[in-house]
This record gives structure tokens, sequence and C-alpha cells, in this order.
């Protein structure tokens, strides 16, 4: 779950007053787990200003992100990177053209985690097996070329690349990383208490009430991930076919993202804008099917009225730094391209 | 003979400077003017121990972490002070040769702290100060070798060798380190900031590593380069920016960059090629004052050569291969 509390971010602060500029202004907003939201506004409107808030990639002037009732305003971009699928609007930006298809996907794949400087970067031949599953469903012929540099592909190809970069499961965490994850998880209702508490005293059983939960989680996911891994270990074992290597590591990985309940969040801004009108639908029906097989939470910001209405179960509008329409459900199923249109002019007026 | 270790002794330790400005330059795309001065620091941390008679290995390792801390400090100059990076690096390279007087204990800047130089028939075995070469030059053998081969110049053979396994050393453990998750992290760092943030690598660390390895190396060929020629000054290391330059794009231009293990090797490579077309001139008679100039034509004709290939190709009309599956 994604919070938003009177989130404000005005650029120019320090300036003249003149270049001062308001982005955001007071932004309350609540996306509940695995819902699909459309972004829509007009230019400057404040929707890429808060996707880039929630991200990381500026701190606001004012206000608080949580989530999962942890908050992350004051955390770095790279820390919560974890956190976080983003796919951009210039397909250049997400992935490293230089680089081959094979790199960016194992780069993708330790979002988040430690990276060693004494393990071999390429991964084993299952993880590999692995990213050409992966791959393959997108039916771009991109399975046949993993070994070329990025920079050869089309527009296309390359955000279709770096949806499936965010979207992908990342490596299994080792031990300590796993309950870290899991501590961080169930820490979230605590924390909001410990950040509405002003008694002191209470303050103090709340942070010991942390502490407990920390050892618990340790125990707890700890034992979890023994008992999962040793069960991976009686099925997979080195005489296995490359299938039954591939299926055992797709289990194991589910099997303990499903328990840590770590499902990203997708956040894509106007990721079909620069890509021409067929790409883009293919592109948006890939984001469609990854967004709802493994049930991601997603923000969608999209200049198209026609593909706010299509996808997503929620739709929020943006006017000068505040939301000014919040439809879901069955009012969201009911709208029309015109009615999207009238709200545009209403808001200009 | 006697040319191609003269060839030698003096481009190896250009390798690691041109490996090491190359990190920066290519792979983290950082203009990094630190080299002359951690190249200087480096010289002259190993030159003041060995003068003092500690272990020359010492003395190269120290001088390698001394360059790593040059580094270390441009890098953080950039990235935390948000100091540009060519005026980071001209920072760190003006406070380089203060320090590099200071720890050479020289006021005046010229004066040589290897009092005489040392020859390799006057050292004793275990007595007085000794360079790697020295160390590693087989006594008990001597007499041997003299009496087989007496006109061999022994040393010079012994020197070029140790040189080039410590750079070979050196280009496998970049090779090998630049494959390792850590080592794809840096690279994605240089290549794609955004991206690098956004798959939750630090990219302000990921830079500070990179650069103070590059400095490293860097200084680390100012090493092996002072217990060659036995004496440094805080101008000696003048000009070698522009030699390590030199190599990386003369090695691209000739060997190409087509993977990088390819890249690396030509790197290695065209300072070596280097460091023959200036030895060839200089014994062709050609003057000092003209030296500069040859070194200004050789960097524009290497950074001309793709445009001269492909004029060659259209003059005889070599049909161009389409870039298709590969390269």
């Amino acid at each position: 779950m994604i919070e938003l509390t009177n989130l404000t971010k005005i650029f120019n602060l320090s300036g003249d007053s003149r270049d001062k500029k308001v982005a955001l202004d007071h932004v309350n907003l609540k996306i509940n787990d695995g819902e699909f939201v459309t972004i829509i506004g007009s230019n400057g409107s404040g929707k890429t200003t808060t996707m880039n808030l929630i991200a990381g990639t500026y701190k606001p002037t004012e206000g608080e992100i949580s989530l999962s009732g942890m908050p992350i305003s004051h955390m770095e971009e790279f820390r919560r990177a974890k956190y976080f699928g983003r796919v951009f609007q210039d397909p250049r930006m997400g992935t490293t053209g230089e680089m081959s298809v094979l790199e960016n996907l194992e780069i993708a794949y330790r979002r988040g985690k430690h990276h060693s400087p004494i393990r071999w970067g390429f991964s084993s031949e299952t993880v590999r097996d692995y990213f050409i599953s992966q791959v393959k469903q997108f039916d771009l012929g991109l399975e046949d070329r993993m070994n070329q540099k990025v920079g050869r592909m089309s527009g296309g190809q390359r955000q279709a690349l770096t949806l499936l970069m965010a979207a992908n499961d990342s490596r299994i965490d080792t031990r300590r990383e796993f309950i870290q994850m899991n501590y961080d998880v169930a820490s979230g209702p605590l924390n909001i208490e410990l950040r509405n508490e002003t008694d002191k005293a209470k303050q103090k059983e709340i942070k010991n009430k942390l502490k407990a939960l920390k050892k618990e989680c340790a125990e707890k996911a700890g034992k979890f991930y023994d008992e999962a891994k040793a069960e991976h270990a009686r099925k997979v074992t080195k005489t296995s076919t490359p299938e039954e290597k591939l299926a055992g590591l797709v289990e194991l990985s589910n099997k303990l993202h499903d328990y840590n309940g770590d499902r990203k969040i997708l956040l894509l801004d106007e990721h079909t804008a620069a890509l021409d009108p067929k790409t883009a639908k293919k592109v948006l029906e890939l984001t469609d099917k990854i967004v709802r097989t493994k049930k991601l939470t997603t923000l969608m910001i999209t200049h198209n009225m026609k593909d706010a209405l299509t996808y997503g179960d929620r739709l929020i509008m943006f006017h000068h730094g505040h939301i000014l329409h919040d439809i879901s459900g069955k009012a969201k199923a009911k709208l029309t391209v015109d009615d999207l249109l009238k709200m545009f002019q209403e808001a200009g007026e | 003979m006697d040319i191609i270790l003269n060839i030698l002794s003096s481009g190896l330790p250009c390798v690691l400077l041109a490996l090491g400005i190359f990190l920066t330059y290519r792979i983290l795309d950082f203009a990094d003017l630190t080299a002359e001065g951690s190249f200087l620091i480096g010289a002259a941390i190993s030159a003041v121990m060995i003068f003092n008679g500690l272990n020359p290995w010492l003395a190269t390792l120290a001088a390698f972490l001394g360059g790593c801390l040059c580094g270390v400090v441009t890098g953080v100059l950039n990235r935390y002070l948000k100091i540009p990076k060519l005026l980071s690096g001209i920072i760190t390279m003006t406070a380089a040769a203060s320090i590099a007087m200071l720890v050479m204990g020289a006021k005046d800047g010229n004066s040589s702290i290897f009092a005489s130089t040392i020859s390799f028939t006057n050292i004793v075995k275990g007595e007085g100060p000794q360079t790697i070469y020295s160390l590693c030059y087989p006594w008990q053998f001597n007499d041997i070798a003299n009496r087989w081969m007496p006109v061999a110049p022994w040393a010079e053979i012994i020197k070029v060798a140790i040189m080039l396994g410590v750079v070979l050393v050196v280009m496998f453990g970049i090779y090998f380190f630049f494959g390792t998750e850590y080592g794809m992290a840096i690279r994605a760092t240089g290549l794609n900031e955004n991206m690098a943030n956004s798959q939750g690598i630090n990219a302000n660390i990921s830079t500070i590593v990179c650069v103070a390895i590059a400095n490293g190396l860097i200084a680390l060929g100012g090493s092996l380069y002072v217990q060659d020629v036995k004496t440094v000054s805080t101008v000696s290391a003048a000009g070698y920016l522009v030699v390590g330059l030199a190599s990386i794009l003369i090695g691209e231009a000739i060997f190409g960059k087509r993977s990088f293990k390819n890249w690396i090797i030509s790197v290695a490579l065209g300072s070596i090629i280097y460091f023959v077309i200036v030895t060839v001139a200089t014994r062709l008679g050609l003057p000092t004052e003209l030296k500069s100039l040859l070194y200004a034509a050789l960097i524009t004709i290497a950074l001309c050569l793709p445009l001269i290939k492909s004029g060659f190709k259209k003059l005889f009309h070599i049909r161009q291969d389409i870039p298709g599956e590969a390269r």
C-alpha cells in the first residue's frame, strides 16, 4: 500500500520568489495493494512530479510517503529501488544501450541486492533459462538476441525489455536479506503507530514491541527460508534436467517472494508515448498481462484518454498540483472519452 | 634486441597508466585529470620508500594505495561536493604536486631523491636499496648466464619480464573485476546513471570506487617507472596524461573494441605502439623540440583513423558489410 500524506513539492524554493513553482500542493492519496491506477492530467499538473517523488528522484518539500506503513520519503533513490520498478518515457533511459540484453536483465535481477565484487556477474544457466522464458512471452524475437547490445534494438523492444526489468522478480535473497525484508514489511503498522505517538513512554513501549517483532521475524522467516531451501535442494539436484531446474527456481522464488509479500510496485511514466501506435498497443497489452498475472500495484501516467479508460481499475486526474478526480470501480467502467475531455475542459475554466 | 627492450621497459609502465585512464575515461565517462598527480605520487612514494631501504614490493603496494587515495579525493570532490569532474581532477592534481614534494622532502622540487643512479652490477644481494627488478634478479644465475651469453642484457630482460608480469596480472584483474556483479554495476553507472539509480546501485560509491582503482593503477605505473629510471622530480610526470590518452586512442583505432577483453588488450597494445613510434622517431634523429608536435600528430591521426579507413574503402570500392547479427 502506498500512502501519500500532505505531499508538497515546491521547485526553486530558496531562489527568487518569481521563480517559485508549486508543482504539488498537499496531495493525499492511498493506493491499495494490487491496484492498477491510471493517471491523467494536463502538462505541468504534477503527475510526473508525484511519480518522481515516490521513486525518490527528488525529495518532497513537505509531507510523507509511506509504503505499507514504512516512511520512505527521506530514503535515497537507490535504496528504495528494491520496492519499485520504473519505466520511463524515453526508451533509452531505462536500459543501458552499450550492454547486452542479458547483462541488463542481470542488473535488474539484482536490484536492491548486494553487488558482490567477487561473484561473477553472469548467474547460472538456470537463471539464464529463466530470463529466456520471460523474454519469450513478449514474442518480439528477443530470446535469440540475448547477447546483442540493447542499443541495436528498436524503441519498442527496448521499452518491452525495460518493462520486464521493472516487473521481474529479483534474485532470491540471502537468508539475512530475506529476514530483513520480512521485518520491513511486518513492522509497517507499528511504524505508523510510532510516528503518530507523541507520548514518550508509549513510544518506548512500541520500540520494545518492534524489537520483539524483529526477533520473531528472524526466527519465523529464518525457519521458513531454511525449509524452502531444503525442499528445493531435495527436488533439484545436480542431475536434474534444465527444465526441472528452471521450474524449481521459479517455485522457490515465488514461495519466498509470496511469503514476504514484497511484490513490486510498477511506475510507468508515459512509457508508450515515444512508440508508434502499433508498438504502443503491443507494449500496453504486455503491461496489462504482466500486471494482472503478477498482481502488481501499478501507477501509469498516460496522455492517451482511450488507454486511460481501457486499462486499470482506477483513474486519477491531476490539475495544478491537486487531485481533481478520483474514479474507481464501476464508475470508471462507465466513463467515456467524451466524459474525460469534458473533465479537462471544466478543469481549464 | 636492445631497442625492443628499450621500448618495452618504457612502454609497460605506461600500459598501466593507459589502463587507469581507460577505466575513468571510457568505462565511467569521467575525464579524470588526476592522472598526472597520481602518477607522480606513486613514483614519489615508492622512490622514498626504496631509498630508505624498505622492501620494494611493499613500496609498490604503497604507491598503489597512495594512488587510490588520490582517486577517492577526486571522487568525493565530484560526487559529494558537486564540483564538476574536470575541476575536481585539476584540484587533486594540483594538490598532489605539493604532497609529492612533501613526501620527497625536497623544497625546490627538483633535487633527485636517488642520490646516484643505482646500477644493477653494483647492487649487492640483500644490501642497500633494491628495486623489484633487482630483487628478483637471480644472483647465482648471474655467473652462469654471463658465462653462457656474456652479451645478453640479462638485467634488462628480467626487468621487462617483471613489468610484463605485473601488467598481465593487472589486465586479468581488470577483466575479472569488471565481469563481477559490482564491476557490472560500475559499468552501468558509467553508461547510464539514471538506470543505475533506478536499479538500486549507489552511483556515488561505485564512481568513487572506479576512480580510486583507476588512479591506483596509474600510481602503480608511476612506481614501475621510477624503479626503472631510478630518479624522480616533480616535473617528471608532466605530459603523461597525453601519453595515456594517445595510447587508448591508438589502440582503439587499430585493434578495435569489440568486447571488453578485446578492448583492454587494445589499450595495452596501443601504449606499446605509441612507444614504438616515439622510440623509432627519436632513433631516426627527431629533434627534441619536435617531440610534442609528434604526440599531437599521433593523437590526431588516431582520432581520424575510422574516417581514413572508410575513405580508403570508398576509394577502392570495397563493399562495406552491413552490420547484421554480429559486428
